[in-house]
């Protein structure tokens, strides 16, 4: 297939006009400021106290790090696609399955947090309009996201238009506010270089504020819109991350300064500076930022996760339904459907907010060591391709990309034992373990699944009808006791027969 | 051959509506509605593994009754 139609963006997406540099780094920043800092503050600030501006610092240096091989790759091949394309040019159709499942799963679990946080900041909101009790209104986050998803979910298959240049001169207007009221009050100033001791803890924010970054891969992403992308891709993505350290440093300096030891709750750290520094106002400004913020990277969240299932739909690795484009709004409305139910899966079964902050960044994490390996790779299998921009210092800097991507994966698990990475570690490596398994499945073919699952149907008959035999005779099973016995019959036998019937037809279309 | 694809298509039906079944009852379980683990006396020891069992159990259920019904 043409590599240019992957993830149908020029089905569905507005083309987008030729940009220049100042363009480029507009799309940068849009993508990369977010609702993450609205967040990942308060959770970072437990890990790492002070240390959370140093590391923020090392996340963007480490960003910039695998964003040279981005920037290779990008200037190499100018085609749609990102990471799913270079993966492919590298290594080919597995390898390339994995990058799109990574990235896609890393956009399901951002989008799964975005509406957690909208939830944390509207429930702020209220408690500062209504008397009511943070704590106890906390407990309804997970129905207020579900709620959320659903709307944006229905929006989104009717059509909507992103604003997003005006949210990031608005967020932007919001930090400038904070900074300066934070600033003119003259805070005490921080301890932020952290302690050999607390280095775990740093690495373990770092790790977790990574999606706050990431973003900025939506500027080689978008190569191909792009005016002489071999000399302005390098330049925008170094300025973006700049400015992004910039900003986000500096947030996190004022909130560092003005927070000391008073208590506060961890999703809304950020209010809670605001209001030390420019009073409710300040807290209901950052709330309304941050839902807004909330919203908008749901919503785009949706909308790239249903590009990114149809491209490997259009490649055969997912069903065909889901290339499917509503008559009336002209939307994938099957696959804006699919990944909505895939955010509320997520939101009512997750790992709570903090959990999916990790598994969004550990997945983002993967896909950035698979772009630094699909560089060293493409360099031995192509020496001649012309490469406009070469990652300075190869094969250094991507070797280290890689190793720094594995660090931050090990860091909050081994070194922190931080449960919320232990969660989102086992959600997003089993979610990988799960589409590496349907991918696998795929190749098999139908017949010899219908086999493989005649097999487990008549085991699980078998299973059932002896547990039904064991309870009728006394036995008291461990799991679920109080299930009667002429229940278990029944799934035994129709497990029995559904397996024979699935071996039949599995063997009679193989032979 | 009339008789088969009747059968077939009952059992599929069946056996997705169990694994649906026990997937809800995945559901149930670990959100603890209606205080459902007591109901079911599911000590919290073996939570995990009851959760494990119904959910293979529901997912291949699920997925096979789909593979009877689509063949016909």
């Amino acid at each position: 297939m043409n590599i240019n139609t992957l993830f149908g963006a020029d089905v569905w997406l507005k083309k987008a006009e030729k940009h220049g540099l100042f363009g480029a780094i507009m799309i940068g920043l849009g993508s990369a400021i977010g609702f993450e800092i609205f967040g990942q503050l308060g959770h970072a600030y437990s890990l790492a106290q002070g240390g959370m501006v140093f590391a923020l610092l090392l996340g963007g240096l480490i960003c910039l790090l695998t964003m040279f091989s981005y920037s290779e790759l990008s200037a190499a091949l100018p085609v749609k696609g990102g990471e799913y394309s270079y993966a492919k040019a590298a290594f080919g159709g597995f390898t390339a399955f994995m990058a799109g499942c990574l990235r896609w799963l890393s956009s399901v679990f951002g989008a799964a947090f975005a509406a957690i946080v909208f939830a944390e900041q509207l429930v702020y909101f209220l408690s500062i309009l209504l008397p009511l009790d943070q704590n106890s209104m906390l407990a309804f986050t997970n129905l207020i996201a579900a709620v959320l998803v659903f709307i944006i979910g229905a929006l989104t298959i009717r059509g909507v238009k992103e604003v997003t240049t005006f949210l990031v001169i608005a967020f932007l207007a919001i930090f400038a506010l904070f900074l300066i009221s934070g600033f003119w009050q003259s805070p005490a100033v921080p301890e932020i270089l952290p302690r050999f001791e607390g280095l775990s803890g740093v690495f373990a924010a770092t790790a977790y504020t990574f999606i706050m970054f990431v973003g900025i891969r939506a500027i080689v992403t978008g190569a191909p819109d792009i005016k002489d992308p071999g000399k302005n891709i390098p330049k925008a993505i170094f300025v973006s991350i700049v400015l992004l350290i910039a900003v986000y440093c500096s947030v996190a300096y004022v909130t560092v300064s003005v927070v000391g030891d008073k208590a506060f709750e961890e999703p809304t750290l950020l209010n809670f500076a605001a209001t030390q520094t420019m009073g409710l106002l300040g807290g209901a400004l950052v709330a309304v930022g941050g839902m807004v913020a909330s919203i908008s990277s749901l919503s785009t969240s949706i909308t790239v996760q249903s590009s990114i299932v149809q491209g490997m739909s259009r490649d055969g690795y997912f069903p065909k339904v889901l290339l499917k484009i509503h008559r009336r709004y002209g939307t994938p409305h099957v696959a804006a459907t699919v990944n909505s139910l895939f955010i509320l899966l997520f939101i009512v079964f997750g790992a709570g907010a903090v959990g999916l902050g990790y598994a969004a960044s550990f997945a983002s994490i993967l896909v950035f060591a698979l772009v630094n390996l699909a560089v060293l790779k493409l360099r031995q299998k192509r020496p001649r391709l012309e490469r406009p921009f070469k990652a300075p210092f190869y094969p250094v800097t991507p070797i280290i990309g890689i190793a720094i991507s594995l660090m931050l994966l090990i860091a909050p698990v081994l070194l922190n034992r931080d449960a919320s990475a232990e969660s989102g570690i086992v959600w997003s490596l089993g979610f990988m373990g799960l589409v590496l398994t349907t991918y696998h499945l795929r190749m098999v073919g139908v017949h010899r699944l219908h086999v493989a699952l005649g097999g487990i149907s008549l085991g699980m008959g078998f299973f059932a009808a002896i547990l039904a035999y064991l309870i009728e005779k006394g036995f008291n099973p461990l799991i679920l006791p109080l299930v009667p016995p002429y229940i278990l019959a029944l799934v035994s036998i129709t497990s029995i027969l559904a397996g024979i019937l699935n071996f039949v037809v599995g063997m009679r279309k193989l032979f | 051959m009339k008789v088969k694809r009747i059968v077939t298509v009952i059992v599929g039906l069946a056996q997705g509506a169990i694994g649906i079944v026990a997937l809800f009852l995945v559901g149930l379980l670990y959100l603890n509605l209606l205080d459902f683990q007591t109901m079911l006396s599911v000590s919290t020891e073996l939570l995990p593994l009851s959760l494990l069992v119904l959910s293979v159990f529901g997912f291949f259920s699920v997925v096979s009754g789909l593979f009877l019904l689509r063949e016909h």
